[in-house]
C-alpha cells in the first residue's frame, strides 16, 4: 500500500481531495481516516480546494526577497484582478533561486523581475519556459552518456565481489569525500558503516530533495549528469550490499525529473540497470519518488517517513539510517552531489579527483550561487576556492553595488560580513570563519540591504518548515518569528536573552537540524551588525 | 516498497543481553534495549516528561526527559535505548534550564482559564510548572486566554471543540505530545486521532479533521484519560456538572470493581465522592483481562446508579389494576393507529399510579405466602424463576438454590437461553465443557483468528483491542466471517461476507479444503477425537464451488481461508450470538468446533474456542446454576448421586425432572401451566423474540414477583415489585467470559429502601417457607464453592484485586489459562465430530417481505436499555433508534437516509429512523434490539433451535416501507 501515491492517484484524478472521496478511498484501503488527513494536511502538493486553472506560486524566500520578492505576490494578484480563475499564492523555495524573484506560473519557474513582462505573458496564455543549456562538468570523468559507467564497469570486473567493495571505501576515504548535502559527513565512512550493517536487504537512497533557500545546485547536476549520480549510486549498491535505489526528489523539479527517468529508462535498456547486471550477478535499479513536499522531507529521516506513506516528521536518532533506515533496514543514504562525485572517484580514483582542489584542498565543489550578484548561477569550483572568487566568477555584486554581507551555505549558515570575502569555500575554512559549507549555496547581500527584515525572512521560512514533531521548533520558531517581526514592523526591540534562550531550546532539544539552526541568521546578524536590530537584554551585549 | 522491518538479531538473544550503566553517579544493570527513561526509573530516579507513559511506545517530542549523556547534545531519555557503559546525567544546570525553558514555551500558549479540573488523568504540565517554580497563571491574559510568560510571547487562537457529548477538547490547552493519538492508535485501536496540518499550524485532528461529536471516534476515553494538559477532559467535570463534586483524586474514595457491563470484566476503579454518594468518574484498572482499558459503557456509563427513577420502596399491585395487562399507553391501547408514540422508557407517571408503597416485610409476606400458595395449591411445576446473568454469583447460587429447594422445581433460567444455549450444548455434546478453552488475551499468540458472528468491536470492545493490536503488531492474522461489514474487517486479513444464516454450509466447505489439500492435524485427530468418518462424509458434498453458491462469495475465498487457517501452526475462533442465535445455533457451533478440533486448535497456547460470552456475569450465573439441566458448576440434575450430594447440602428433596428454559416457561405461561413467578433482575419482555406472545404470557401469571433497579416492561405485570440494587451498591463476585472470578466492591450507599438482591432472595426464600439465614455474600460464596469443584478454594481474599481463573487447583495461582491440554473431560476423554448439514433460513424472505431481518446491538447501549438509556454520556451518543439499510434499497424504496421508515414482519410493525450503511449487503436490514419503542423484538421469529432452545434473532423476513 502506498498512501501517498494513492492520494496522488486521487488527486490526478479527481483535481483535488473532497472529504467524500478521501472517506471513500480509506474505506478502500482499509486505513484509519485521519492516516490520509495527516498527509493531505502535511504536504503542500495535495489540495483540499479546486486548483485554479492559472496557478500562480510566488517564492517568498531568501533569495527571492533580496530579488525583490517582497510584495511580489500582491503586486502580481493587484495586476491580474482582473482576469478569471487566477490564483496568487506565496510560496517557500523553489530551487530556482537564479530567476529571483522567481515563481511557478502552472507549474512553470520563470523570473519575476519584470512584473510587466510577466503580467502580459501570463495574459497571452502562459510564460514560456527558459531553457538553461546543458554544460560540461569537471567532475564528469565521460564527457556524455554514452562513454559513462566505467567505473561500475571496472568495479563489477573485480574477481572477488568484496576487493571492489574494499577499493571503493579505500578509495572515498582517501579522496576526503565528505556529503555534499549540509552535513559534511565523511562519504567513505558511512559507506563502511553501512556495509557492516547484518541486516537485509539494504536500501541506497539518493536525497534530491534540496529545499534550502539559495540551493540549487543538485538541480542542475541531476539535469546534466544524471547518469553520474545513477553511477554513484550503483557503485553504493554494489559496496554496501544493496540492489534497490530510490532518488527522493523534489516535486518542483520537473525538468531533473524528465533527465533522471529517461536516463534510468535508457540505462535499463542497456542493461546497466536491473538484474545480473553485465552478467556479474549484481541486481541494481533504481526508482524515483516524488516527494509530495516540504523543505524537511530534505532531513534524512523525514525523507524515510515520507518513503514510508507518513508525515515527514524526523525520527529521534540514535538509530541512523546506516543502522536502522528505511523499513528498519539499513539504508545509506547520500546527496545528489556526493553521488556524482563518488562515482568520478570510482572511476578516476581518488587521486584525479583531490588533483582538482585548489590550496592544498582537494576535489570540486558545486555551489549555487544568488542574491545579489550578476551571474547567478550553479559554479564547480575547486575546492577551497576563496568566496572572492566565486563571487567574481558570478559576474560580482549585482549593480556594481559593494558587498556587505554574504551565506556561503544557504539560508541556515551564519552571514559573514565582506571583509571576510577572502574565506575558503571548504567545510573546514568556513566552520573557523564562523559560518559553514552548508547546502553549497552562496547568497550575496550587497551593501545598503537592510539586515534585520533578512533575517526575519529566513527565521520565518523555518518556522513555515518547521513540521512541528517536536515542541522547541515548533513553539520556539514561531516565537522567535513573532518578535522579528514585531522588531520589522514596529521596532519593538528583540529581547535577547528571550533569543538566547529559545536558541538554547532549539540547539539543545529539538530533533533535527531544521531547529539547530533556525536562529543562525539572526544571531550572525546580532553578532555583525548589532545596529541594524533593535535589542535589549543580557544576549544583546 | 512492501518490505517489512526484518532487520536485527533474534529479540530472545538482545533479551537476555544485560547493559551496565551509571545513571547520576549510580550504577544500573538492564535488559539491553531498555530505554535510558526506564533504566532511570529502574533505578528509583524518575524524569520528567510529559509525552510518554509507559503503556504507549514512546516519541520523544515533548523533550521534557532530555539527559546529558557526554554527546554534542542532550538526548530524549524516552526513546534512548541504553549502551554499555553510558554515564547519563539526568540533572545538571543545562538540563534544568531547559525543563524550565521547555515548561515556559508551553505555558505560553497555555490558556489562563484552562480548566484542568475535567481531567481524569494527571494534571502534569502544570506540575512541571510548580516544579521549576514559574509564574503560572500569568495575570492579564489576552483576549486568546494566554498571557507571555517569562518574555516569550504569548499566542494560540485555537478553538475548542464541544461537539462531544463525553469529552471537550480544548485546542489551545493541546501541548500535541502525541498520547492521545497513541492511546487511540495502539492500545484502543481505534484509529481516530492523528495530527492535522503542519509546524505551528498543527492540531489533533480526528478522522478527517472532523469535529469529535461527528467522527468515527467511540468515546473510549482513553485519550482523555492520558492527556497530560486537560486539552481533552471529562464534558461533566468540565463544564457539565450541576453540582460541584471534588475532582481531585485525594478528595475521592477509590473503589476498585469491575465493570457491570459484558462479559469481558474489566476491572475498573470508582472515583467515589463519598458526602454526595456519586461516582465521579472511572478509571480502567491494570488488570490481565484489560490492561487499564475501557469501552464507552465501562467509562462513562455508571451514572445510571443515581438515575431519579430508581425503584426505592417495596410495591404492590393495586386491586384496580387488575386484571393484569400493559400499563404502559403505547402498548395498552390495542388500535395501532390510536396508540400513542411512545418515548424511550417506561412511563412512569403512567404505570405508576397502578402500584402503592409497602413495606418490606408486607411485601415480602404477600410475595412468600401467594407463591407458597400457587406451589402448594398446583404444584411445583406450576413454578418458575428467571435469574439473571447480571447479578453476582452468589445472588444466582441462592436464586437457584431457592427455586430449586423452595419451590421444588428445575424450571430456573436466565438470558443465557437467549444467547450462547447453543454454543454451550454443542461445546458440551463434543468437549464435554460449556465454557471457553482459552482466555482472549491470548489472541496475540495465534497465528489466525477467526471472528465470526460477533461484531466484537461493538459487543466486547476491550476484548476486541487485544485482536485489532494483535494485527497491529503483526502477530495475528483476522479472519472475518460475517454478514455484516463490520468494524473489526479493517483489521483482518480476509473478511467474507456470507449471505445471513450461511455459517454451516460456509464451514463445511472450509473443512472440505482442509480434508482435501490435507491440512488436517492427523495426530490430534487419531489421538484426541472421535467419529472424524463422519465428519468427512458429511463435508464430503460440501464443494467451495457448491458453498459459494449458497454462501454468495467466491469459492477461491472460500479456498484461501481454508488455506490461510490450515497453515496456522495456533489458531482460535471467537464468536457471539451471529452464530448461536439461530435456529442452527447449534450446528454452527458444531461446524466451529470440528474445524478447531481437525486442524489441532484446542489445548495448547494461541489456540482455542472462545465463545464471547455477553453478559458481565453469563459464565458466572451458568456456573451458580441457573441452567435448567444442571446444579451449580454443571452437574446434572437427572444424576442420582449428584442429586443426593444437593439433597444433603440444601437439605430438602429435589426435583429429579429437568426444567424447562425461558421460550418454554412463557410458552407455559401462556397456557396457564406455570403459575407462579419470581424474576430476578430479568427482563424478557424485550429481550425475548415475539414479545407480543410474552405480553400475553405475563398477563396470564397468577402472580408473578419482579425485583428490579427500575420500572420495567416486564414489571408491569408484577404483583409485587421488590428495588434491588446496582452492582455499585454491593459485593460480589463475577465471572467474566475467560472464566475469571472476580470480586465487585460496593462503591455507593443503595438509595431509599433497596436492597441487596441476595438479602431479598433470602428474605422471600424464608418467607415462602425456606428459610435462609446469611449474613455476607461472602458466606454465601463460601457455600458454592464447597459444592463448585472448580471453585474450590476460592474466598474474596485470595481472588484480590484481579481474581483468578477456573479451574484452579493449586489457589496460589491466577488459575488454568488454556483448558484440555491432554484430555477434555467426556466420558472417554476424547473431543467428538458432530457433523451438521445446511439446511435454509426458517422464515426466508419472499415478495411479501423481501428483506432479511438481522438484529444486534450498538457500542453504547446494554440490552433492553435499562442502564445505558438512564446514563446521561450513552444516551446523548446514541438516543434513538435506527435501521441500517443499504444505499440502494433505501433508494429503491424512495425512502431517505435520516426519514422514518416502517419496518414489519408477520409479527408486527414498527417505525423508526433509516440509515443508509454500506456495511450491509443489498436486501437486509439491521435494527439494534435496545429501544423498546422500536422493538425490534416485535418482529423477530421465535422458531426455536432443536437443541439449545435458543430463537433465531438474528433472521427473519421483513418489509421496509418509507413513513413519510
Amino acid at each position: 500500500m502506498s498512501l501517498i501515491h494513492e492520494l496522488e492517484v486521487l488527486q490526478d484524478e479527481r483535481g483535488h481531495l473532497t472529504k467524500d472521496d478521501l472517506r471513500e478511498l480509506a474505506r478502500r484501503l482499509a486505513v484509519p481516516q485521519y492516516r490520509l488527513q495527516e498527509l493531505v494536511s502535511f504536504y503542500p502538493h495535495f489540495r483540499t480546494e479546486p486548483a485554479a486553472p492559472i496557478s500562480i506560486s510566488a517564492c517568498r524566500d531568501m533569495s527571492c526577497h533580496l530579488g525583490g520578492g517582497p510584495g511580489l505576490a500582491g503586486r502580481l494578484a493587484s495586476r491580474l484582478a482582473d482576469v478569471p480563475h487566477v490564483r496568487v499564492e506565496e510560496t517557500s523555495c523553489l530551487g530556482c533561486c537564479e530567476l529571483a524573484p522567481a515563481v511557478r506560473v502552472n507549474g512553470v519557474p520563470v523570473r519575476a523581475s519584470d512584473e510587466e513582462a510577466l503580467e502580459r505573458a501570463i495574459r497571452a496564455g502562459g510564460p514560456a519556459r527558459e531553457v538553461r543549456p546543458h554544460r560540461s562538468w569537471r567532475t564528469d570523468p565521460y564527457g556524455d552518456v554514452e562513454s559513462g559507467y566505467e567505473g561500475i564497469r571496472m568495479a563489477l570486473a573485480q574477481a572477488q565481489p568484496d576487493a571492489a567493495a574494499d577499493r571503493m571505501i579505500a578509495e572515498l576515504e582517501k579522496s576526503g569525500l565528505r556529503g555534499m548535502g549540509g552535513a559534511g559527513f565523511p562519504t567513505g565512512f558511512k559507506w563502511k558503516l553501512v556495509r557492516g550493517e547484518a541486516a537485509t536487504p539494504k536500501y541506497v537512497v539518493c536525497n534530491a530533495d534540496e529545499s534550502e533557500p539559495g540551493t540549487f545546485k543538485d538541480r542542475v547536476i541531476l539535469e546534466d549528469l544524471p547518469y553520474l549520480v545513477i553511477e554513484g549510486m550503483m557503485l553504493a549498491g554494489l559496496t554496501v550490499g544493496s540492489s534497490r535505489g530510490i532518488v527522493y526528489l523534489r516535486h518542483e523539479y520537473a525538468d531533473a525529473r524528465a533527465a533522471l527517468e529517461a536516463e534510468i529508462e535508457r540505462a535499463r535498456g542497456t542493461g546497466w540497470l536491473g538484474r545480473d547486471i553485465l552478467g556479474s550477478g549484481f541486481d541494481f535499479d533504481v526508482d524515483v519518488f516524488i516527494s509530495p513536499g516540504g523543505y524537511i522531507l530534505g532531513e534524512e529521516t523525514a525523507l524515510l517517513e515520507a518513503l514510508e506513506d507518513r508525515r515527514g516528521e524526523p525520527r529521534n536518532k540514535p538509530p541512523f539510517p546506516g543502522q536502522k533506515g528505511l523499513y528498519g533496514l539499513p539504508t545509506l543514504m547520500n546527496n545528489v552531489e556526493t553521488f556524482a562525485h563518488a562515482a568520478a572517484i570510482g572511476a578516476e580514483g581518488a587521486d584525479w579527483w583531490i588533483g582538482h582542489g585548489a590550496d592544498g584542498h582537494a576535489g570540486l565543489k558545486f555551489v549555487a550561487v544568488s542574491g545579489h550578484v550578476e551571474r547567478p548561477g550553479v559554479y564547480e569550483i575547486p575546492m577551497g576556492t576563496p568566496v572572492a572568487d566565486l563571487l567574481e566568477m558570478a559576474g560580482g555584486v549585482s549593480g556594481g553595488r559593494e558587498l556587505k554581507a554574504f551565506a556561503p551555505g544557504g539560508a541556515s549558515s551564519h552571514f559573514l560580513p565582506a571583509d571576510r570575502v577572502g574565506t575558503a569555500m571548504d567545510f573546514d575554512a568556513l566552520d573557523e570563519a564562523g559560518s559553514m559549507m552548508g547546502s553549497g549555496a552562496l547568497v550575496v547581500v550587497a551593501e545598503g540591504t537592510p539586515l534585520l527584515p533578512l533575517a526575519a525572512n529566513i527565521v520565518r521560512f523555518f518556522r513555515n518548515e518547521s513540521c512541528g514533531k517536536c515542541v522547541p521548533c515548533r513553539d520556539g520558531t514561531e516565537k522567535a518569528t513573532a518578535m522579528l517581526e514585531r522588531a520589522t514592523e514596529s521596532g519593538e526591540a528583540i529581547d535577547m536573552d528571550v533569543i538566547g534562550k529559545l536558541n538554547l531550546l532549539l540547539t539543545e532539544t529539538s530533533i533535527c537540524g531544521l531547529g539547530f539552526v533556525a536562529l543562525n541568521p539572526l544571531l550572525s546578524v546580532a553578532k555583525h551588525w548589532p545596529e541594524e536590530i533593535p535589542m535589549r537584554g543580557g544576549g544583546s551585549r | 516498497m512492501s518490505e517489512i522491518a526484518g532487520g536485527g538479531g533474534s529479540p530472545e538473544a538482545i533479551a537476555t543481553q544485560t547493559i551496565r550503566l551509571t545513571i547520576d553517579g549510580g550504577e544500573v544493570r538492564v535488559p539491553a534495549g531498555a530505554t535510558i527513561w526506564e533504566a532511570a526509573r529502574e533505578a528509583g530516579v524518575e524524569i520528567p516528561v510529559l509525552c510518554h507513559d509507559s503503556r504507549l511506545p514512546p516519541v520523544g517530542v515533548c523533550r521534557v526527559c532530555l539527559v546529558d549523556v557526554g554527546e554534542k547534545k542532550l538526548t530524549a531519555s524516552c526513546v534512548r535505548e541504553v549502551s554499555d557503559g553510558m554515564t547519563v546525567a539526568t540533572r545538571n544546570e543545562k538540563i534544568d534550564a531547559c525543563r524550565k525553558g521547555l515548561t515556559e514555551l508551553l505555558l505560553s500558549d497555555y490558556p489562563a482559564d484552562a480548566d484542568s479540573n475535567g481531567k481524569t488523568g494527571g494534571d502534569e504540565l502544570r506540575a512541571l510548572a510548580a516544579e521549576y517554580g514559574i509564574e503560572w497563571p500569568v495575570p492579564g491574559a489576552n483576549g486568546d486566554r494566554t498571557a507571555p510568560v517569562s518574555g516569550i510571547p504569548s499566542g494560540n487562537g485555537r478553538p475548542i471543540d464541544r461537539s462531544s457529548p463525553v469529552i471537550r477538547v480544548d485546542h489551545q490547552s493541546c501541548i500535541l505530545c502525541d498520547r492521545c493519538i497513541r492511546a487511540c492508535d495502539e492500545v484502543q485501536v481505534n484509529g481516530v486521532i492523528g495530527r492535522t496540518g503542519k509546524g505551528y499550524g498543527t492540531r489533533i485532528g480526528f478522522d478527517l479533521d472532523d469535529p469529535m461529536g461527528v467522527s468515527t471516534c467511540v468515546s473510549c476515553g482513553e485519550c482523555e484519560k492520558v492527556c497530560p494538559t486537560g486539552a481533552l477532559s471529562l464534558v461533566q467535570l468540565a463544564e457539565g456538572a450541576a453540582v460541584p463534586v471534588p475532582k481531585r483524586r485525594s478528595e475521592l474514595k477509590q473503589v476498585d470493581s469491575v465493570c457491570p457491563y459484558c462479559g469481558v470484566g474489566c476491572a475498573i476503579t470508582y472515583q467515589v465522592d463519598e458526602a454526595r454518594n456519586r461516582v465521579v468518574y472511572a478509571d480502567g484498572r491494570a488488570s490481565p483481562v484489560n490492561h487499564e482499558r475501557l469501552c464507552v459503557k465501562g467509562r462513562y456509563g455508571f451514572d445510571y446508579a443515581h438515575h431519579p427513577q430508581r425503584l426505592t420502596v417495596p410495591l404492590i399491585r393495586r386491586e384496580s389494576a387488575y386484571p393484569k395487562g400493559p400499563l404502559s399507553p403505547e402498548v395498552e391501547q390495542s388500535d395501532e393507529k390510536k396508540r400513542r408514540r411512545p418515548g424511550g422508557l417506561v412511563d412512569y407517571d403512567h404505570v405508576l399510579p397502578h402500584f402503592r408503597e409497602a413495606t418490606w416485610e408486607e411485601a415480602i409476606e404477600l410475595a412468600g405466602r401467594r407463591l407458597r400458595g400457587i406451589r402448594d395449591e398446583h404444584g411445583s411445576s406450576a413454578m418458575a424463576g428467571f435469574g439473571s446473568a447480571k447479578c453476582s454469583n452468589e445472588e444466582a447460587y441462592l436464586f437457584q438454590k431457592l427455586i430449586r429447594a423452595g419451590f421444588g422445581t428445575n424450571n430456573i433460567d436466565h438470558c443465557t437461553r437467549l444467547c450462547h444455549a447453543s454454543s454451550v450444548a454443542a461445546l458440551l455434546e463434543t468437549i464435554g465443557s460449556g465454557a471457553v478453552t482459552n482466555v482472549f488475551g491470548d489472541v496475540h499468540n495465534a497465528e489466525v483468528a477467526l471472528i465470526t458472528g460477533s461484531n466484537t468491536t461493538v459487543n466486547h470492545p476491550v476484548a476486541a483491542t487485544f485482536m485489532k493490536q494483535a494485527v497491529r503488531q503483526g502477530k495475528t492474522k483476522i479472519i472475518v466471517v460475517e454478514p455484516r461489514r463490520i468494524d473489526m474487517a479493517d483489521h483482518a486479513e480476509m473478511f467474507l461476507q456470507i449471505r445471513s444464516g450461511t455459517d454451516v454450509a460456509f464451514y463445511n466447505a472450509l473443512m472440505h479444503v482442509l480434508i482435501e489439500e490435507d491440512l488436517v492435524d492427523h495426530v490430534f485427530v487419531r489421538e484426541r477425537t472421535k467419529d472424524f468418518e463422519s465428519l468427512r462424509a458429511t463435508v464430503d458434498k460440501y464443494t467451495p464451488d457448491m458453498a459459494a453458491e449458497i454462501c454468495g462469495i467466491p469459492a477461491d475465498d472460500i479456498r484461501h481461508a481454508a488455506r490461510l487457517f490450515g497453515n496456522a501452526r495456533t489458531a482460535m475462533v471467537f464468536w457471539g450470538m451471529g452464530i448461536a442465535q439461530s435456529v442452527h445455533g447449534t450446528d454452527n457451533a458444531r461446524c466451529l468446533i470440528s474445524l478447531m478440533l481437525m486442524t489441532g486448535n484446542v489445548g495448547r497456547q494461541g489456540t482455542g474456542l472462545h465463545p464471547l460470552r455477553g453478559q458481565n456475569n453469563v459464565q458466572g450465573a451458568s456456573d451458580a446454576g441457573l441452567i435448567p439441566i444442571v446444579y451449580p458448576d454443571y452437574q446434572s440434575v437427572k444424576d442420582p448421586e449428584v442429586r443426593a450430594k444437593f439433597e444433603a447440602a440444601w437439605g430438602v428433596e429435589l426435583d429429579p425432572d429437568p426444567g424447562l428454559t425461558v421460550v418454554e416457561i412463557m410458552g407455559q405461561a401462556l397456557e396457564g401451566n406455570i403459575k407462579g413467578m419470581y424474576m430476578m433482575g430479568e427482563n424478557p419482555f424485550l429481550s425475548d423474540p415475539n414479545v407480543n406472545k410474552v405480553r400475553k404470557a405475563l398477563a396470564n401469571l397468577d402472580f408473578l414477583v419482579v425485583q428490579d433497579i427500575f420500572l420495567t416492561e416486564t414489571a408491569e405485570f408484577a404483583d409485587v415489585i421488590l428495588p434491588a440494587t446496582t452492582q455499585l451498591e454491593k459485593v460480589g463476585t463475577y465471572t467474566n467470559s475467560d472464566r475469571r472470578v472476580q470480586v465487585g466492591r460496593k462503591a455507593l450507599e443503595s438509595p431509599g429502601q433497596a436492597r441487596e438482591d441476595w438479602r431479598i432472595v433470602s428474605d422471600l426464600a424464608t418467607a415462602f417457607g425456606y428459610r435462609m439465614t446469611y449474613e455476607s455474600p461472602a458466606q454465601v460464596f463460601e457455600e458454592f464453592t464447597a459444592l463448585a469443584p472448580s471453585y474450590a478454594g476460592m474466598t474474596y481474599e485470595n481472588l484480590g484485586l484481579t481474581g483468578k481463573l477456573w479451574p484452579c487447583p493449586d489457589i496460589e495461582s491466577d488459575g488454568i489459562q488454556v483448558l484440555f491440554g491432554d484430555t477434555f473431560p467426556t466420558p472417554d476423554g476424547l473431543g467428538r465430530f458432530v457433523p451438521a448439514e445446511f439446511t435454509p433460513a426458517a422464515e426466508p424472505p419472499d415478495e411479501e417481505f423481501p428483506f432479511v431481518l438481522n438484529t444486534g446491538r450498538l457500542l453504547e447501549h446494554w440490552h433492553t436499555g435499562t442502564m445505558t438509556r438512564r446514563s446521561r454520556a450513552l444516551h446523548a451518543i446514541a438516543p434513538e433508534a435506527r435501521v441500517e439499510l443499504h444505499p440502494d434499497d433505501l433508494a429503491a424504496l424512495g425512502a431517505r437516509d435520516g426519514g422514518p421508515v416502517h419496518v414489519a414482519s408477520r409479527r408486527g410493525s414498527i417505525t423508526l429512523t433509516a440509515q443508509a450503511s454500506r456495511n450491509l449487503l443489498p436486501g437486509n436490514v439491521f435494527i439494534p434490539f435496545h429501544f423498546r419503542e422500536a422493538a425490534a423484538n416485535v418482529l423477530t421469529y421465535d422458531a426455536l433451535d432443536p437443541y439449545g432452545k435458543i430463537p433465531g434473532f438474528k433472521f427473519c423476513a421483513v418489509r421496509v416501507e418509507a413513513a413519510d
